[in-house]
């Protein structure tokens, strides 16, 4: 077996919350080449600095290499395949390069009935601009969110013209639902869960434990895409049964190109930091793995324990975990942004037409 | 911001930068890792650039805003002149 100096260290990756771009890569070929990870399609070859990189999310017409995948896994990147611009998503990966802070930190809140509380107001606040949510209650948050949902749907309704009679939808089967405008709501609505998921699993976090929402393996997707929909999905789908565009379709390529020309990427992995991390706390990254300890906190492992191990490494005095304070300037790849490669993405809209076969390589 | 050069490097050294930085030129690498992690890069890249040479350049709080580290074969030298830091290159 080849020498593999090439391997990552814990020490050698930036920590996941310093990591704030994604990637999007459709229609090319991901690869490894001379320790790189690299992007190949017909019109060029891009290097993808994957230790700096949260998350990279295969597009349509992606493959993927094995050799390209162990140096992701090596980098700590996670790997999702989504569909055109995120909607929908399919698949993710996440390999053993990664600490578990932001899980950690998000599991210490949802199990903690005050805190979750907080979080679950900090969601609500987002959606109440500049009224007070410090004090209420769960009963009175659900009650404010139903009144502004009502009020959205009547104000888009008369905007639009287009009648609104009630949301009606059969929660698991998005598209049997109502009438063509909450079909198009559901169906863009399963396209904003879909990228909301891949940035909470690039991002290590869980998507099963919710604050608002409770019990479904997505219960955080569902907190996160509820804080875009009164944005994003709810015109979408009054502008488009009013222009008279009803196929499940057209909601995801209208919601996919408003994702696109709005970075709102970059604004979940923002907002999905803010909630879980407030400015202030940091989780230290561990030296490697731990071992729990009911008293000390954490413990080193591999060390046998025992208390007389014969010709064993010396065991350090007990002492908790030190917290391994790295202040520094968080690395940056410029600003915080999405990149997208594919040899169309210079002149990706208007979207070709569904007849059309992307070319191949 | 922090910038590598690597000259005459052996193979997939390059390549392995690329992950971290950005190689916006042959062998001329631009990012911003943090500290911690620019010390690890480096060490790699000292301890395997053989008879290459690696050049890296990096913020720092003195007068000129940077300092530099060299490792590998001198093709060119880094001279402290009274804090200033020039450049020499030898004469054979």
């Amino acid at each position: 077996m080849a020498d593999i100096w090439w391997k990552a260290d814990p020490h050698d990756l930036h920590r996941i919350i310093d990591r704030v771009s994604s990637v999007y890569v459709e229609r090319s070929h991901l690869d490894r080449d001379e320790n790189a990870v690299v992007v190949i399609n017909k019109r060029e070859t891009v290097r993808i600095p994957a230790a700096l990189i949260a998350v990279i999310l295969l597009g349509p017409g992606t493959r993927v290499t094995h050799g390209a995948v162990r140096l992701l896994a090596d980098s700590g990147t996670a790997v999702c395949w989504v569909g055109e611009q995120g909607v929908r998503m399919y698949a993710a990966g996440l390999g053993p390069s990664r600490g578990a802070g932001l899980l950690h930190r998000q599991a210490w809140l949802v199990t903690r009935p005050k805190e979750r509380l907080g979080v679950a107001r900090a969601m609500y606040g987002m959606r109440f601009p500049g009224e007070d949510v410090s004090q209420a209650t769960m009963q009175q948050l659900r009650g404010r969110e139903g009144a502004r949902f009502r009020k959205l749907y009547r104000a888009h309704s008369e905007r639009t013209g287009v009648p609104w009679d009630g949301r009606v939808y059969k929660a698991g089967d998005a598209f049997v639902a109502g009438d063509d405008l909450n079909r198009l709501l559901s169906a863009a609505n399963a396209a904003l869960y879909g990228i909301c998921h891949a940035v909470i699993m690039g991002l290590g976090a869980s998507p099963g434990l919710g604050f608002v929402h409770t019990g479904s393996a997505i219960s955080f997707v569902l907190d996160i895409a509820d804080l875009y929909k009164a944005e994003y999905t709810i015109p979408l789908a009054f502008d488009l049964t009013a222009q008279g565009l009803t196929d499940e379709r057209d909601a995801r390529t209208g919601l996919r190109d408003q994702i696109a020309q709005t970075k709102l990427l970059n604004r979940i992995v923002t907002d999905i930091k803010g909630l879980l991390s407030p400015p202030g706390t940091d989780f230290d990254t561990p030296e490697s793995s731990e071992l729990w300890d009911e008293r000390l906190g954490t413990v080193s492992a591999g060390i046998n324990w025992a208390d007389d191990a014969p010709g064993e490494k010396k065991r350090p005095p007990l002492t908790a975990a030190l917290e391994e304070n790295t202040a520094s300037e968080p690395p940056q790849l410029g600003e915080q942004h999405i990149a997208i490669i594919g040899p169309e993405s210079e002149e990706r809209l208007p979207p070709t037409d569904p007849g059309q076969e992307p070319g191949s390589l | 911001m922090t910038v590598v050069v690597l000259i005459a490097a052996p193979d997939g050294l390059r390549g392995h930068l690329t992950r971290w930085m950005v190689e916006v030129n042959a062998g001329v690498f631009v990012g911003n890792p943090s500290r911690r992690v620019r010390d690890r890069l480096w060490e790699l890249l000292a301890t395997r650039i053989g008879d290459g040479q690696a050049v890296l350049v990096e913020p720092a709080s003195n007068e000129q805003g940077w300092a530099i580290r060299t490792a590998g074969r001198d093709r060119w030298r880094p001279v402290d002149y009274e804090g200033l830091i020039l450049s020499a290159r030898s004469r054979r």
